[in-house]
Order: structure tokens, then sequence, then C-alpha cells
């Protein structure tokens, strides 16, 4: 082959590796944000990354579309590996023409969204674009409902992860809300439907972008997002860190990483920590991180619906998925945000064969009116459903507080849990010890000479006896009441037991889960 | 001129009406429009009840840059920890909410000085209501 044809795919290959130009990635990098190919080549094992479509072009002709270049179209497209394993990735590039989308952009992700989900390898899109290229009309629409479409489909069959790491507004958001996961880089990402600029038209509300849809608000308020990256680096490393826990699909389980970590391992502090007083909160990661392997967790929505904890973690080398109460916020009851925030964790864990460990300490369901109005009836069965649903070996260990339906929506006995254990503090009951007295011991209570003097003594009476894990136990809705010092053992060794769990259902197209 | 009988929440009114031929629609309207809506109003009709959250969590005095504690959860104030006047750290618990089966620590979003007090102990407290009010 002649040395032109050589140089002139050099040349070629060069221009695109250049995006949108020296100038605007100087203009990248003052505002605080790395290329797309810098991005690609941080999630990327080194060396590994395969740039697909480089050579893509548009072909818009509307506004004199023709003579605008636009190298890569505006988003880098490929696979590669991460610690060893296949993930395919696309990060649009916001010094092409503002990373906006069109029609060819659109068939560069397609294309790898595809071929992610024919050999079964997560997919991570970065997002960092202005939205819809305006120029491409309908086209670009068109782009947008394909991504749409294919997220649809892939759901469920491989991870998907979105980090927002500049602009996303407009329909461009929904691909991110398809997606399994959102990572927001704090201050350089936003998110939104509508930007302030129309809501201040249509409804007068004053918004700066970032109160309306920066990564605090998503994180916080609204639960959209559920990381927050302090940088972009920040950000791809946390990337890397949750694809360690999940499979690759569907088929397949986590890796297993060896752990030194003895799965003997007793924990004297648990005896102690729970407060006497069964009324006092605690922090409930410090059940947590005691029990797991390393004592490491990677939390998702830490910090939205903060009663109610949902994290990865490992027991004996193997990915779990953690839901538990947090009688440090809100006492750790259940409450339309906790339910939304636990069903959709759980269902992630189902669909990608991840065992789900629930840690019970549950008050109930928050009354008021705002929940009620707000569907905490529609929200918490979402809860019951994924749990009911969920065909993964499912453990629940109930430290102190079960009552009523929270205590069946927290994956009892009767939701499917494969084992339950409860420790001595337990106080498994329909309802609390005060209600309670005062219906059952009324007429006791009223014809009493000193009725309240009766009344703690009939509710001290009903403690004693019914607000105990015995009652559950002798019934065998508790497999066994254990020591908290011997947590870790049992629970590795009941997910050990669990590992060649089958269950079968029904079949049928899918179920109706309550939206 | 045309009589109508129209009938409203279960009273019936007598209403008269006048086309005014060429003239613009708003004169017809209006001669419907004013007397149907005194009447119809009886002064006995309940206004509409605002919810309670909102009354009560209308702070009176709260200068600008303060910082408003409401009680996240409908309860029982168990115990007031600062006073008025205090000076407090991000953090410090300001008051025990016993609420959901559980001494429930309300803590300080900010640090500051304690600017009002708006609960008392042993006060019941309904979701949203302000507790304590920072500067």
């Amino acid at each position: 082959m002649s040395n032109n044809k050589l140089e002139d795919l050099q040349r070629r290959k060069e221009k695109i590796i250049l995006g949108g130009g020296q100038k605007r990635i100087e203009k990248q990098h003052a505002s605080g944000k790395l290329t797309a190919r810098e991005r690609l080549n941080l999630l990327f094992d080194e060396g590994t990354f395969v740039e697909l479509d480089a050579f893509v072009k548009h072909r818009c002709t509307n506004f004199s579309m023709e003579k605008e270049e636009a190298p890569g179209e505006g988003v880098v497209t490929g696979y590669g590996m991460v610690d060893g394993r296949l993930v395919y990735a696309y990060a649009q590039d916001f010094t092409v023409i503002g990373g906006s989308l069109g029609e060819m952009h659109a068939a560069k992700i397609c294309k790898v969204q595809e071929n992610a989900m024919k050999v079964g390898a997560p997919i991570v899109g970065l997002n960092d674009s202005g939205g819809a290229r305006i120029q491409e009309a309908v086209d670009a629409l068109s782009g947008y409902g394909k991504i749409f479409y294919r997220n649809t489909i892939a759901s469920g069959v491989i991870p998907q992860i979105s980090a927002i790491m500049g602009p996303c507004a407009g329909g461009a958001v929904y691909s991110p809300g398809i997606t399994d996961f959102i990572y927001m880089v704090d201050q350089t990402s936003k998110m939104f439907i509508t930007g302030p600029q129309v809501i201040k038209t249509v409804t007068g509300e004053e918004v700066s972008a970032e109160d309306l849809g920066g990564a605090k608000t998503h994180n916080t308020i609204s639960g959209v997002a559920h990381f927050v990256a302090s940088d972009d680096e920040d950000c791809i490393l946390q990337i890397r860190k949750l694809l360690s826990f999940l499979p690759s699909n569907n088929i397949e389980t986590a890796p297993v990483y060896e752990t030194e970590d003895d799965v003997n391992r007793i924990i004297p502090e648990l005896d102690e920590l729970l407060p006497d007083n069964p009324n006092k909160p605690y922090d409930m990661f410090d059940v947590i991180s005691k029990v797991v392997d390393d004592g490491d967790y990677y939390e998702v929505h830490s910090q939205f619906a903060k009663n109610i904890i949902t994290c990865f973690a490992r027991m004996n080398g193997s990915t779990v998925g953690i839901i538990a109460n947090q009688p440090k916020f809100l006492a750790g009851c259940l409450d339309i945000n906790a339910s939304d925030k636990s069903a959709r964790f759980i269902r992630f864990c189902d669909a990608f064969n991840i065992p789900l460990l629930n840690i019970v300490d549950v008050p109930g369901f928050l009354p008021g009116t705002k929940q009620e109005y707000g569907g905490i009836i529609r929200h918490g069965a979402k809860l019951l459903y994924a749990y009911s649903e969920a065909t993964v070996p499912k453990v629940t260990l109930i430290t102190r507080k079960a009552y009523g339906g929270s205590y069946i929506a927290m994956c009892n006995k009767e939701l499917g849990a494969d084992m339950v254990f409860a420790w001595p503090s337990a106080e498994i009951a329909v309802m609390g010890p005060e209600g309670a007295a005062n219906i059952i011991f009324k007429n006791d209570i009223k014809n009493a000479q000193d009725p309240v003097e009766e009344r703690t003594k009939k509710i001290q009476e009903y403690k004693d006896e019914f607000a105990t894990p015995y009652k559950a136990a002798e019934r065998g809705y508790v497999d066994d009441v254990i020591e908290p010092n011997s947590t870790r053992p049992r629970l590795v060794d009941a997910l050990n037991m669990l590992m060649s769990k089958r269950e079968n259902r029904p079949a049928k197209k899918h179920g109706n889960i309550p939206l | 001129m045309k009589k109508f009988n129209i009938t409203v929440n279960g009273n019936s009114y007598e209403v008269e009406v006048e086309e005014i031929k060429g003239g613009s629609s708003t004169p017809i309207q209006r001669p419907i429009q004013q007397p149907t809506q005194q009447r119809v109003s009886p002064p006995k009709v309940p206004t509409k009840v605002t919810p309670k959250a909102e009354t009560v969590s209308a702070p009176k005095e709260v200068p600008a840059g303060a910082n408003t504690v409401t009680a996240p959860m409908p309860g029982t104030i168990l115990d007031l920890k600062v006073k008025q006047g205090d000076v407090v750290a991000k953090g410090q618990v300001l008051l025990i909410l016993e609420a959901m089966k559980m001494e429930n620590e309300i803590m300080s979003p900010s640090e500051g000085k304690i600017v009002s007090i708006n609960t008392t102990k042993g006060a019941s407290v309904n979701a949203g209501d302000v507790l304590v009010v920072v500067g």
C-alpha cells in the first residue's frame, strides 16, 4: 500500500481524535470537565478501549449543515475492559456542536446498545450534550426514540449505567431515566425536562439551573440520581466500583472476590450495639459495616430517603444487595420515597441474580395526609410486590422493631424470605405495646381503681409476652433467634446454603407492578 | 326580556335576561353573573379549610437567612435541649421528638443562634410544623 493512503488514514484519525478542536477542549477543561476521550480512558483499563464508528458523519443539509463538520458526530463509542471484564460505553463530546444529538449520533449510540445486549456486557453512557440538534428536526427526535426503546429492551438484560457530566435537558433525560443507575457530577451536571427560562415564562417561578436540576437536587429531593460525584474522575472511579459488584448480564452471577475476612468472624460489639431503651435510635450502618466483608459497602441513593438504606456489599466474596431500615432517620419508618427507593433496588438485584439481605428495624408506615394523598398505598405496594416477585435468595434479619404491615413489607417469611433470623431484641408484633394494650385491655384499664397504673402494667405485660421474637418463632415465621455476635457466620451460611435456590413462577408476559 | 328559573344548591332563583342586539357580549354576561354570584354564596357556606400544616408552618418572624427547623413527622415534643439565644453548632441536637415509637433527635441544620422556639415540651406537632428557628 502506498504511504499516501496510510498517511491519509493517520490524518483522518488525528482530526477525529481532536474532536471540536484544541480551543474547545481547553474550554471544556476550564469548565472543570474532562473530554469524552479522557473520560473513556479513565473508565477502561489502560489500552483496552476499542473505538467504533469514528468515521461516521451526519447527513443533514438543512440550514447549511452540510458545511458543518462534526468529527466523530459528537459522540465517542466503543468497548473495553473494566477490571478485566468487557464493558460497552459511549461518551458524548461537548466540544463537537455541543454534543448535540442528531440522526447519526444516535445511530452510533444505538449500535453499542445493540452490541452490548448481543454479547451480554454492561453499558455505560456518559452524557454531556446540549440536547437535540435542532437542524436535524424530526430525525433528532427519531434518534432519541430509538435510544429510549433500546434502553427499555436492554433493561433487566444488561446493567445500564448513566453518568450526567454536563447538560442533559429535555427529552435527553429519559435515556438515563430508564437506565438502572444515574451518576451526577456536582456543579457541572444539570438535568431537567424544562429549563429555568421556560419555567419562568410558564409558571413565573424563578429558579437557578443548579437548584432546579443540579446534582444535589436530584440526589436529595427528586431521587432521580443515585450517586453524586465530586468531579469527573471521582464519577468514573465510582462507576468502576459499582461495576465490580454487578454481573455482566442477567444470566451470569456477579464476580466473586477473594476475601481475607473470616466468614466465622464473631462480632462481640453487636451484642452491645442496641440501646437499652428500644425507643432510642442507633446507626444501622454500624450493623452493616461490621457484618459485611472488610466493612466495605457501596451505598445507592445515599442522600435520598435516608430512612431506608440500600447498598451493595459482599459476603464471603459474593455480592449481596442490602436493604435496611435506618432508625436514625424518621425512626426508620417506611414512606413514599423509601418504598420507591427500595423497590427499585430490589428489582435490580432480582433481575441480576444478586441475593437480598434485609435488615429490619421498622416501626411502621409514616402516618399523615401528605403520605396518604401522595399515594403511600400505591408506593408501599411496590415494596411488597418487588419482594414477592424476587426469586433470588432472600435473607431477613430482624434486629429490633418489626410491626404490623411494615413487618410484612420488609420481606417476612410470607413474602418469600428463605431464611428469617431475629436477634433476641426483636419485637415482632401486630402493633406497638401502647396501642395494643389500649385496645386489648380497654375494659380492664377502664374498670381499674388506678387506670394509669393498670395501663402501665398491661403495657408491660404485652411487651413481655408479645413484643419478642418468640411468638413469631413459635409459628415458624422466624427460622431462628440468634446471638447478635454470630450474625456474620449465620448470614454467610444462609446465603451459601441458598446459592442453588430455584423458584418457578407461572408463565406470564409480565406482572403489573403498581407504578 | 326572557325569564329563567335557576336552581342553585336547592335554592331557586328567578333571573331575567335581556338580549341587547348589536352590543358586545360583555353586557349580556354581566347581569347574569353578578346577581347569581351574589345570591349563590350564602354567608353560612363554610369556607374551604386550608391544610392545617400550612397555617401552622407560617412562622411569625423569620429573619432573612434564618433556617427553620420543621417536624419531619407527627409526634410529641419529649424534650427541648436548647433555649432562645443559645448558640448552636451544625448537627447539634435541638430537641427530641417522640414519633413512630422512637425518640428522634432533631438536629440543627446550620450553626447559629436560636432565634425562636415555636413549640413547648409535651406539645403535639404535625409534620411540617416549625419547631425552632436558627438564625
